[in-house]
């Protein structure tokens, strides 16, 4: 079980009257190589859901095991380590460093990892050519349309080929036609066996999962697989 | 994360954000150079004023004293000073002569700043702070002789003989020869009005100048400040039996007052103390202004830069690595800034020397100051540049996130 996270509450303001439940009491396990789409509202607790999925936020209770390890026994640097090697994130605001090139930004990742700079490069190279964007690697975020800058954050993401990509609303500030190529391109990346879990309110994109987590109120209310035409 | 990478990931953000560290470095070059500026010519502006009146001669008692039969008491002073030698070092007429002092074409009443003549006994050198640079002092013998000769200070010299040396020639006052025989050292470069800027003659001289000269003032030297109060007592005793009590309206011989300029070097001592005082208070002030300035333009890009300590966290930079890479990045911004800024510091310093002070010599900020304005400015600028650092890297990455 790569992901398992039992009875997990994120309660912000806890016992005070302005408590929220973000995440109310949320069990659920994901595997190896699956494409999970969890859906719901604004507000629903879905991105809570990811950030605690991707070690960039912290349950209030309850237990998540990445790989079997207890992540409430894990120091910063075994954290960081997580997020750096285990995880790949893409987010709707992109967040690349503005006063890096995009070759700089997708580098990143690597660098946090000791990489040498021979490697670096031709690994750097690799993930922009993917997602065709190397021919940009000299410009800086601003200098970019959205798309672009989606796609340097997708190189950024999959540049250390870490085994899971987390996408947060990747489609949500990109048009339709560009939004359609990143989604192909995510499934290409559960194709060769990365395990993707692709957060989102839209319906339509949700149903091109191959598992569709429903959640609403911080509570999972459903939970279906379901056949797909681009395996 | 190796040392090395986080030297490069520094220089590159340092790079990325030309305007942000151009900003940051602008507040350290201002707050260095002003302090630096500030307190350095206000120390010099101090110290000139102590120089010149160290340069006039200190534990200097001078003496008004005139007979009203018009006879002299000079010589009568000159060998009671000789008794009090235990403590006085020489004693001298302090008197001056207006007239026009001339060498071949060359007239003092065309210089922008003509000589002063001045009446010595052989004791002048002594009593004024005078070095001789060349040639002889005025002697006994010259006094006793009536000789007409002088000796140049260096100013004098200057003006009439540019370079050339002018022992053995011949200057005229008011028409009437007197031979150089020795040139004073200089003591007073920086003033335009110099105390170097005289021309000395045995007070004996006044006679082959035909002219009525005022012999009533001299100036007694003393060893030290206690020397001086024990001889003022001895001489006004002495005056007293020549002259008469100056304060008894009754007396027919004479009249006479003491006065020591340390009285003024004292007070002009406590001046520089509170000098001082508010020197030290303004060097803070602008330390402190320089400071809330680097603050300022730091924390204004906490924000922005708890954003990019959030991304940095998302794709897995340790805590450690982002404070080592902030401490390096904010440390080298300062660092330059701080150079930059000690480079203007000097540069004002020397402008202010010339332009507000008129020295002759080049102003340069003290190593102290300087050191102090660099280490202040930069240690707040690396301590508020890594605020964000220290700060968001404790935050969970996505509270870092969300940051806008």
């Amino acid at each position: 079980m790569l992901i398992d996270i039992r009875d997990v509450y994120k309660i912000y303001g806890e016992g005070t009257e302005a408590e929220v439940r973000a995440l109310d009491g949320v069990s659920l396990t994901i595997d190896r190589g699956e494409f999970v789409a969890v859906v719901g509202q604004s507000g629903s607790g879905k991105s809570t859901l990811m950030n605690i999925l991707g070690c960039l936020d912290v349950p209030t209770r309850g237990t998540y095991l990445i790989d079997g390890q207890d992540v409430d026994d894990l120091d910063d640097a075994q954290l960081s380590h997580i997020r750096n090697r285990e995880v790949g994130f893409i987010f709707q605001s992109y967040n690349l460093i503005q006063g890096l090139t995009a070759y700089e930004n997708v580098e990143l990742p690597l660098i946090y990892q000791n990489v040498s700079v021979f490697k670096r490069r031709d690994m750097v190279m690799e993930a922009m050519e993917r997602v065709d964007i190397a021919s940009r690697w000299k410009h800086h975020p601003s200098e970019m349309s959205g798309g672009q800058q989606q796609r340097v954050a997708i190189a950024r993401a999959i540049a250390a080929k870490p085994p899971i990509i987390m996408a947060d609303e990747p489609t949500g500030a990109l048009d339709s036609h560009t939004g359609q190529e990143v989604l192909h391109f995510l499934q290409e990346l559960n194709k060769e066996g990365s395990t993707v879990i692709l957060i989102t309110h839209d319906n339509s994109i949700a149903a091109t999962a191959r598992r569709i987590i429903r959640i609403s109120d911080g509570r999972i209310v459903e939970d279906q697989e379901q056949e797909v035409d681009w395996l | 994360m190796k040392l090395g990478q986080a030297f490069k990931m520094a220089f590159k953000s340092i790079g990325g954000n030309k305007g942000r560290s151009f900003l940051t470095m602008l507040g350290i070059i201002i707050g260095v150079a002003s302090v630096m500026t500030i307190v350095s010519v206000m120390m010099a502006q101090n110290k000139a004023t102590l120089d010149r009146l160290k340069a006039m001669g200190t534990n200097r008692l001078e003496v008004y004293a005139s007979l009203y039969n018009g006879n002299s008491v000079f010589d009568s002073l000159y060998d009671y000073c000789l008794y009090l030698d235990d403590y006085v070092e020489g004693v001298t007429p302090a008197g001056n002569y207006w007239g026009n002092v001339t060498y071949e074409s060359k007239s003092g009443n065309s210089m922008d700043y003509p000589p002063e003549v001045y009446f010595g006994s052989d004791q002048y050198a002594i009593v004024n702070n005078f070095q001789l640079a060349e040639g002889r002092d005025l002697s006994k013998i010259d006094v006793d002789s009536y000789s007409n000769v002088c000796v140049l200070g260096a100013r004098a010299a200057r003006n009439f003989f540019d370079f050339t040396d002018p022992v053995g020639k011949s200057i005229q006052i008011d028409g009437v020869p007197f031979r150089v025989v020795g040139v004073y050292a200089e003591k007073d470069p920086d003033n335009d009005y110099s105390l170097d800027n005289v021309i000395v003659l045995p007070y004996t001289a006044a006679r082959s100048l035909n002219q009525s000269v005022d012999m009533s003032q001299f100036y007694v030297k003393c060893r030290d400040g206690n020397a001086l109060r024990q001889a003022k007592a001895m001489i006004e005793g002495f005056l007293t039996g020549i002259c008469g009590d100056p304060n008894d309206y009754t007396n027919q011989k004479g009249y006479f007052y003491t006065y020591s300029n340390d009285e003024y070097t004292e007070s002009i001592n406590e001046q520089a103390q509170g000098m001082s005082l508010v020197l030290g208070g303004i060097a803070g002030i602008s330390l402190l202004v320089g400071g809330i300035g680097i603050m300022n333009i730091m924390l204004v890009t906490v924000t922005e830069r708890t954003k990019e300590i959030g991304i940095r966290r998302a794709i897995g930079a340790q805590r450690k690595s982002i404070v080592t890479q902030f401490l390096i990045e904010s440390g080298t911004i300062c660092g330059i800034g701080g150079v930059i800024g000690a480079a203007f510091g000097f540069l004002f310093t020397m402008l202010g020397g010339k332009m507000l002070l008129h020295l002759k010599t080049i102003l340069l900020p003290s190593a102290g100051i300087t050191l102090a304005a660099v280490l202040f400015s930069v240690v707040l600028g690396v301590i508020f540049g890594m605020y964000p650092a220290i700060k968001a890297s404790g935050l969970q990455p996505v509270v870092a996130l969300r940051a806008d």
